[in-house]
């Protein structure tokens, strides 16, 4: 499955390869030095990464999971994982556009607690691979969640309760979509791409000529193209613009007023292949070209959701509606935390951690999970996992996962 | 709970209609402190001294008319923006402005020579606080060249430090920018990014871009209704949301809560069974800007549109034509404002002094005309607060229209009638009126002396009305009323723990054992305040009723009048 994606990837790019993609790698070569990003930085993301998770009280592990061939040659995804040895139901949090496993810190521990936690890098973020993606928004979806699924079987999880904030609330509800015997609980923080577009944007607002020539200019860009074309200056930028998000971290992390700024830019200042990937899944100005309106009432009707947004928050928040009302049969549990803005994580940790906490033991008791009717998916739930013939990825040695341990902290708490 | 106003120069409109929202269906929220920076700050001073709406509505279209007449608009040489300032807030911020919002305004600023963020909240004198206000309204070459001095050190716009103040964690936050605040205007668009500039969240999205040149071009008057309207909308959708439209009777039956339930934590203000709150809150969400804004408004539009020579400046080649003849424009407008600063005997430093100076004299006696023929059009219409006091009025009277009718003619006819006495022989004014109706509904505020005495002192005349706030009416006609001794031993004659005691029953959330003693009551008290009242509150009130139905009838037989009557609590069904 991983071998089409790519060989479409391929086509698909090849022909996408229009005059703006040419200019833009042109550009990138002229200024090369200056612009480009450099050996030194990987390490540097590493230990910055390190000294965030330094507040993590659990012991973790870190490592690469090596995933194959899905949308380049080789996919990693750089994983870390709490309390693994735990009987529950594990846990597996996506992060947001433009963030990176780090950002979890302050509620690994709370979260780790209860039952084992995975927290991934998404393709083509943070510390993972970054491969380029196909320029068709839904094939991106497609491999995002083909990712995610041979990371799965890689780390050889069953079941187990999908937690997405964001641009990762979009994938792990794709997921859902194509692999219901797989997620036990969905938990939706503040998601993304769900809402259909306006049609009356422009109607109602009537713009001045240079607001929209200024938008318009913009369009082509990727959504963080300031931080890269900053240079230099990228680290001072994150900082400015984003002194919120530091100071969110200020009761965790020491120096947090340097370190997640650089832990930021670090994330983002590699190729933007996540980025551009999400790029292609947005239409206009932050509007997904596939909302996930169109297909929740496809989400298996027993497959219990949990949506959790903060009441300031800047992406829609009628989403917990939407499921409600596109689910009439099916479990939806809808929580707004109060004074939180879209880092919901960040705002209100402790309220947050109670709120999935909950929804996790709510998915140990729910006993529906092994009755489900899985009528329409092909694959029939199993207690193994399928065992991925050989044929399927262009690395075929790899069904142990290969675990490239970092570090491992033994901290106790 | 806090408020915090953004600062936004022109933008500021916004936070006319959010207050106009606020003072109509949430005064509770007024009460505690109110933080802004640079326009912020003024509206937030005019919020706490409690200003006509409307006048200052009309002022601040005032101040855009001129900004946008000039020929560099608000860049003019001509217009200068601190003067403007000074001078309307000389006129309209009450002799002891200083004195109200001590303690309550809190002013970001940013000092000049380190960039650091100053808050100010304590203002000696007038001049003080004047001063403070100017300070944080000032950009550099915009307002001028030299920052105003306060308190011996430069300082100049809280928003180049932190826009969006915020005292702690039960804050209110303001912004006229698309963004993660408490009440900002939700864009359209769905862009996903923001930028936090100096505290203030702002989506990256196209209105936010434009209202980003607003900030110091003013846009049309149109524009500026939208936007005061937009305000008053947001406001009212974030009051809906979070169950923060309350009627003038919720606010009471929730002191009544807090009398029997001080441990609760959460601030659940709405009681869903309260028909009033329902009917009150389905017509909030159909209300619109009052009259009084929405006619100044009209006029400043058509002001703008009517007329030949508008019609005329409004066609395409003649705007061309002022384009081009802009750069022969700007000397001669440089060289009046020179002259009528010269003759004024006004340099560029004194301009931060409270003096007035030649030109502005010259506008200011058009526009002291002009603004007077806005206040009598102004007084016309009715104010904030006239219509807020008629509201409680309109409410007090439907309800014993409704009690009279239903049940217990002489229990009843007799409250009220002692209502309607006192109505005509304490005629509360206006303002004091609407702080009381107001102040039943926060928690905090025995804390403030002030109010506090002044609540006594009207209560201590109105204990009929008292008796109004501490009904329960969910159309189960339950109605408790404490009266309280002051009556019949004046304080003089109490001991100072009576006294205390009896302020505790008035206003206090303490509600101990021993006040209960008094009464002779058999029922476990300390049981009822363990439990969570919000979860069924009619069935407290029915406990309660009962246990006192014997009290309540032996008191309604009694020849005794009611204030010689110790702790009485009376239950009528």
């Amino acid at each position: 499955m991983g071998s089409e994606l790519n060989i479409a990837t391929t086509n698909s790019s090849f022909l996408s390869r229009a005059w703006i993609g040419n200019i833009f790698s042109m550009l990138w070569n002229w200024t090369g030095g200056w612009l480009s990003w450099t050996q030194q930085s990987d390490t540097m993301l590493r230990n910055v990464e390190k000294t965030i998770l330094s507040c993590v009280k659990t012991v973790y592990k870190r490592f690469y999971v090596d995933i194959g061939s899905v949308v380049g040659q080789c996919d990693k995804i750089w994983t870390i994982s709490l309390n693994d040895e735990a009987p529950q139901t594990p846990l597996v949090m996506l992060h947001g556009m433009g963030a990176g496993v780090a950002l979890w810190c302050p509620n690994l521990d709370a979260l780790a607690a209860t039952r084992p936690v995975y927290a991934i890098d998404l393709l083509g973020f943070g510390r993972s691979s970054r491969p380029k993606f196909s320029s068709d928004a839904e094939k991106v979806e497609a491999q995002w969640v083909e990712s995610v699924e041979e990371w799965r079987r890689e780390v050889k999880l069953n079941h187990f309760v999908l937690l997405g904030h964001s641009l990762g609330g979009f994938i792990a509800t794709a997921y859902a979509l194509k692999y219901p015997e797989r997620v036990r609980h969905l938990i939706l923080a503040d998601p993304w791409g769900f809402p259909e577009k306006p049609a009356n944007v422009y109607e109602k607002y009537q713009l001045p000529f240079w607001v929209r020539a200024v938008a318009t200019a913009l369009q082509p860009l990727n959504p963080l193209w300031a931080v890269r074309a900053a240079g230099p200056a990228g680290k001072w930028l994150v900082s400015k613009t984003r002194p919120d998000i530091s100071r969110k971290f200020m009761n965790y992390v020491p120096d947090a007023q340097t370190v997640i700024p650089e832990y930021l830019y670090q994330c983002n200042s590699q190729t933007p292949s996540g980025e551009s990937a999400f790029h292609t899944l947005m239409h206009g100005f932050g509007w997904a070209k596939n909302p996930m309106v169109r297909r929740v009432d496809k989400i298996h009707p027993d497959l219990p959701v949990t949506v959790l947004y903060g009441s300031r928050s800047w992406v829609d928040n009628s989403t917990g509606q939407l499921l409600t009302e596109h689910r009439p049969n099916s479990t939806t549990y809808v929580q707004v935390i109060n004074g939180a803005g879209h880092h919901i994580y960040l705002d209100k940790p402790d309220l947050f951690n109670k709120y999935v906490i909950e929804a996790c033991a709510r998915a140990d008791e729910d006993t529906s999970f092994t009755t489900r009717n899985y009528e329409n998916t092909e694959a029939p739930k199993d207690t193994n996992p399928p065992q991925k013939s050989d044929g399927d990825t262009l690395t075929s040695d790899n069904t142990i996962p290969k675990q490239t341990q970092n570090s491992t902290q033994a901290q106790t708490s | 709970m806090n408020l915090s106003f953004a600062g936004c120069g022109f933008l500021g409109i916004y936070h006319v209609g959010v207050s106009v929202c606020l003072k109509k269906y949430a005064p509770h929220l007024l009460l505690g402190s109110i933080s802004g920076a640079s326009f912020g700050a003024v509206s937030a001073c005019c919020l706490l001294c409690d200003l006509p709406i409307g006048e200052i509505t009309s002022d601040v279209l005032r101040i855009v008319g001129e900004a946008r007449a000039g020929s560099l608009g608000p860049f003019s040489p001509s217009f200068n923006i601190q003067n403007v300032l000074l001078e309307s807030m000389e006129r309209y911020l009450p002799a002891d402005a200083h004195k109200i919002v001590s303690g309550k305004l809190h002013i970001s600023l940013t000092r000049v020579y380190d960039g650091k963020n100053i808050i100010v909240s304590k203002f000696a004198t007038r001049e003080d606080l004047l001063q403070a206000l100017l300070a944080s309204c000032f950009v550099p070459v915009f307002s001028g060249m030299l920052p105003p001095k306060f308190h011996g050190n430069r300082y100049m716009d809280g928003g180049f430090s932190d826009n969006l103040p915020v005292l702690d964690e039960n804050t209110i936050t303001v912004s006229p920018f698309c963004g993660e605040s408490d009440i900002c205007p939700r864009d359209l668009s769905s862009q996903l990014f923001h930028v936090n500039l100096a505290n203030t969240s702002i989506e990256l999205s196209k209105q936010n871009m434009n209202r980003f040149a607003r900030i110091l071009f003013p846009p049309k008057p149109e524009v500026l209704s939208n936007m005061c309207k937009q305000g008053f909308d947001d406001a009212l959708r974030f009051l809906h949301r979070n169950n923060m439209i309350t009627c003038t009777r919720c606010l009471a039956v929730q002191s009544t809560y807090q009398l029997q339930d001080v441990l609760d934590d959460t601030t659940f203000e709405y009681d869903p069974d309260c028909e009033e709150c329902k009917t009150h809150r389905e017509n909030a969400l159909v209300d619109d800007l009052p009259d009084t804004v929405m006619t100044i408004f009209q006029n400043a539009i058509d002001s703008a549109n009517n007329g030949l020579v508008n019609w005329v400046m409004q066609q395409r080649g003649m705007r061309a034509v002022s384009l081009l003849t802009l750069p022969y424009r700007i000397p001669v407008d440089v060289m009046y404002a020179t002259f009528t600063n010269y003759v004024g005997g006004n340099v560029e430093t004194h301009a931060e002094q409270y003096t007035v100076v030649g030109n502005v004299r010259v506008i200011r006696k058009r526009c002291v005309r002009h603004n007077n023929t806005m206040t009598r059009f102004v007084a016309c219409t009715p104010k904030m607060s006239k219509s807020l006091w008629r509201l409680s009025w309109r409410i007090i009277r439907q309800l014993h229209g409704f009690l009279y009718s239903a049940h217990d003619r002489s229990e009843v006819a007799r409250v009220y009638y002692k209502l309607t006495m006192d109505k005509d022989e304490h005629r509360l004014d206006k303002r004091r009126a609407s702080q009381l109706c107001v102040t039943y509904g926060d928690r905090d505020i025995p804390t403030e002396p002030d109010t506090f005495e002044h609540i006594l002192n009207v209560t201590n005349h109105n204990d009929a009305l008292l008796a109004y706030y501490y009904l329960d009416s969910d159309n189960k006609m339950k109605m408790t009323e404490i009266y309280d001794v002051t009556d019949a031993d004046t304080d003089a004659v109490q001991s100072p723990t009576e006294r205390d005691l009896n302020k505790q029953l008035e206003f206090d959330n303490d509600w101990s054992g021993d006040l209960m003693a008094d009464d002779q009551d058999e029922i476990d008290i300390e049981e009822e305040l363990d439990r969570n009242i919000f979860s069924d509150p009619e069935s407290e009130w029915r406990s309660r009723a009962k246990s006192y139905s014997i009290d309540s009838a032996a008191s309604s037989e009694s020849d005794q009048p009611e204030s010689d009557r110790p702790i009485t609590f009376m239950h009528a069904e």
